[in-house]
């Protein structure tokens, strides 16, 4: 058979019934495996990370409205792995049982920021964004305050919720 | 509509890709070609769908030994849909070996191999053998024992090759030992090299059965030719939605097998090749010592070489079977041994302890690591995880010594509880962390049955073994029943020497409760 030459095609209506078929088959297949592998790549995008409370810090070792830095150890989920790590947080005791805990985390780039007793600000390495105690911003380019985390007071002991 | 088709025209003068499809889909195929012709179709689509599958898997799988197991666990038990994929491409490679099987078949059943299709078919050959060759190297990437061991058997038997064996089982091994190398050159030609080499071969199977057309009926049919689109490729699309279906049935309907994770240390493991690769270990019973190679090199040759050199072994023009009596008679030979030696070594195989069931030992250990003492650390915002959520890292040597001795692991960096738990304790905690880690779960115990596993877990497995698992010092007690009846074995563990003078078993009256005593024997005599 040379290129270009024809071959019979008795019945256009039929044809097209049966390229149908096949469009419609094959679509079915194709949309089960994309649904099937799709999901299965796009599915840890939408994982919740599972939050604990963690114990933190005795209640008698906070100075009164003083961010107090505290590492808390933290066993959380990655993927296969399970990770154990220190999280910095900043707790504020903020009356007799009243504590607020802050997130070491600049707002701006995510980087460290650390307690600055001198001047009473909370201050970012990176960018020179300044907090105050209560996590507001003071100066520099931090678009919104330091995250507020969970924290409770029981008995004794002061618990963040991570 | 008409922005698309304006679309389609000027794509197609810069491309010609109309042209193109048209070239691949409107090749005109002789009449009669029925439904025989649809398992090349089936083939490349179970191919296609084992690459994407595969390329999904990548994205979660890790190549080395400290974390594939996890890593396919995490696939397994915790991404979404993830057991479906891992399915698709675990049952998929079932289906492409017997695809490829029934469209070789097919070929020779039509005699499609002859003159001037030599080269077709030597091309199907290799890719069989690609084919699995896949199947061997994926069967490795899981690192359970399974894994492990068959691997250990198919090094083994490379190492049977005469004169180079050991370089060839060097080459697969990549090191001195199975270990983190040989899962890395597996997991690279598995997603790397086989990969490319079977487009390479496909690629080329395809372009020559399109230039010498295919074979079509036996017997030539009457009919004017048909293009193969849509009136074949119909065909073959349903034929490709109903092997689907059944491959999707398969991968939602069943668990794909993971064991525990591999122990090279465990000398109790009896390795089962996959399915397909049965009748080979199975011929290696048959041919020990020097003989081996026969089984191992010999016989697989022999069947290899004879397939690549069919067309050249079967020159007549006849294509119906009846003018190639040989030909029918080797391959039935053939199909009968394959089938005869899959089957014994189906009934020859041992029966897997199943995975799932906990032994005596883990049980015990679940209810050892509930005790205070391990949570004086192990508890949330302890000095360590509470042990449910602790996936097992170190060895089982290691939880040993932690347990009956928590402060030889940290000495002084904090304070140890109070007293550790026995030797046969420690095999108890260690057993369970690995089933636990294994992501296997077991009814409660209760009752005397709780007793009489509570007291064996912390007693007996230093010196006893039930199922493979303790130490061979004293008799093995899986089926302790079997010899002697409750009353008999309560008599001997209260106090052995009683019974025998030279008995080295120490007496337990004094360790144990009459109910305890009791709840043992009754539990070892129910071992039959």
């Amino acid at each position: 058979m040379c290129p270009g030459e024809h071959l019979p095609t008795p019945d256009s209506g039929r044809r097209r019934f049966l390229s149908g078929a096949i469009t419609a088959i094959q679509g079915a297949i194709g949309a089960t495996l994309a649904f099937l592998l799709g999901g299965a790549v796009v599915a840890p995008v939408f994982g919740r990370r599972r939050s604990t409370w963690w114990p933190a810090a005795a209640l008698d070792d906070l100075a009164d409205n003083e961010p107090t830095p505290v590492a808390i150890r933290v066993t959380r989920e990655d993927g296969y792995r399970q990770v154990v790590e220190r999280q910095v947080v900043f707790l504020v005791k903020t009356g007799a049982t009243e504590v607020t805990a802050l997130s070491s985390t600049c707002t701006h780039l995510g980087c460290r920021v650390s307690w600055n007793a001198d001047d009473q600000t909370l201050k970012c390495p990176c960018h020179g964004g300044v907090f105050d105690r209560t996590g507001a911003v003071k100066a520099g380019p931090p678009p919104k305050p330091l995250a507020r985390l969970q924290a409770r007071v029981d008995g004794e002991q002061v618990l963040v919720e991570l | 509509m008409a922005p698309l088709r304006s679309f389609a025209d000027w794509l197609d003068a810069r491309t010609g890709f109309r042209a193109g499809r048209a070239h691949l889909l409107e090749e005109p195929l002789p009449a009669g070609v029925g439904w025989w012709f649809v398992t090349g179709s089936i083939l490349l689509f179970l191919l296609g769908v084992q690459l994407v599958t595969g390329v999904v898997l990548t994205m979660y799988y890790v190549p080395s030994p400290e974390h594939a197991y996890d890593s396919v666990r995490y696939i397994t038990d915790r991404l979404v849909l993830g057991r479906i994929v891992r399915g698709l491409h675990f049952f998929g490679a079932s289906f492409i070996v017997i695809a490829a099987v029934v469209h070789m078949l097919r070929v020779v059943l039509f005699g499609s191999y002859k003159k001037p299709r030599e080269v077709t078919w030597m091309t199907g050959v290799v890719l069989l053998l690609l084919i699995l060759a896949f199947a061997l190297t994926g069967y490795l990437l899981p690192w359970d024992q399974k894994a492990y061991w068959a691997t250990t058997v198919t090094i083994n038997i490379a190492r049977s090759t005469p004169v180079f064996g050991e370089q060839v089982a060097g080459v697969m091994r990549g090191g001195v030992d199975l270990g983190a190398l040989t899962l890395l050159r597996w997991y690279a030609a598995h997603v790397f090299l086989l990969p490319a080499a079977l487009i390479g071969f496909v690629v080329a199977h395809i372009y020559l059965m399109r230039r010498h057309g295919i074979s079509g009926p036996i017997a030539e049919v009457e009919g004017t030719p048909q293009p193969f689109y849509p009136y074949h490729a119909l065909k073959d699309t349903i034929a490709m939605a109903v092997v689907f279906a059944l491959l999707l049935t398969f991968a939602v309907a069943f668990r794909v097998p993971l064991d525990s994770i591999a122990d090279p240390s465990d000398a109790t493991y009896v390795p089962r090749p996959e399915w397909y690769f049965l009748s080979l270990f199975q011929l290696l019973k048959y041919f020990p010592g020097p003989l081996e190679p026969v089984a191992t090199i010999v016989i697989p040759g022999l069947v290899v070489g004879g397939l690549l050199l069919l067309p050249f072994l079967d020159r007549g023009p006849g294509r119906h079977l009846r003018q190639r009596r040989l030909v029918a008679a080797a391959f039935v030979v053939l199909g009968a041994g394959v089938v005869a030696l899959t089957y014994l070594g189906f009934k020859d195989s041992p029966a897997h302890a199943d995975p799932s069931r906990w032994s005596t030992l883990a049980l015990a250990g679940r209810e050892f690591v509930q005790d205070h003492r391990c949570q004086t650390c192990h508890r949330i915002g302890g000095a360590a995880n509470p042990i449910a959520d602790t996936r097992v890292k170190r060895d089982a040597e290691w939880v040993r010594l932690h347990v009956t001795d928590p402060e030889i692991i940290a000495p002084g960096t904090r304070k140890p509880p109070p007293g550790g738990m026995t030797q046969s304790q420690g095999r108890a905690v260690a057993s369970y962390m690995y089933k636990a880690r294994a992501g296997g779960t077991a009814a409660q115990i209760e009752g005397e049955h709780r007793t009489a596993i509570l007291v064996y877990g912390r007693f007996c497995g230093n010196c006893h073994v039930i199922d493979g698992e303790g130490v061979k010092q004293g008799p093995d007690l899986t089926r302790a029943g079997e010899k002697r009846d409750a009353k008999w074995l309560r008599e001997w563990i209260s106090d052995p020497a009683a019974i025998d003078d030279l008995a080295d078993m120490p007496a337990f009256n004094d360790k144990l409760s009459e109910e305890e005593l009791t709840a043992i024997a009754n539990y070892l005599a129910a071992r039959k």
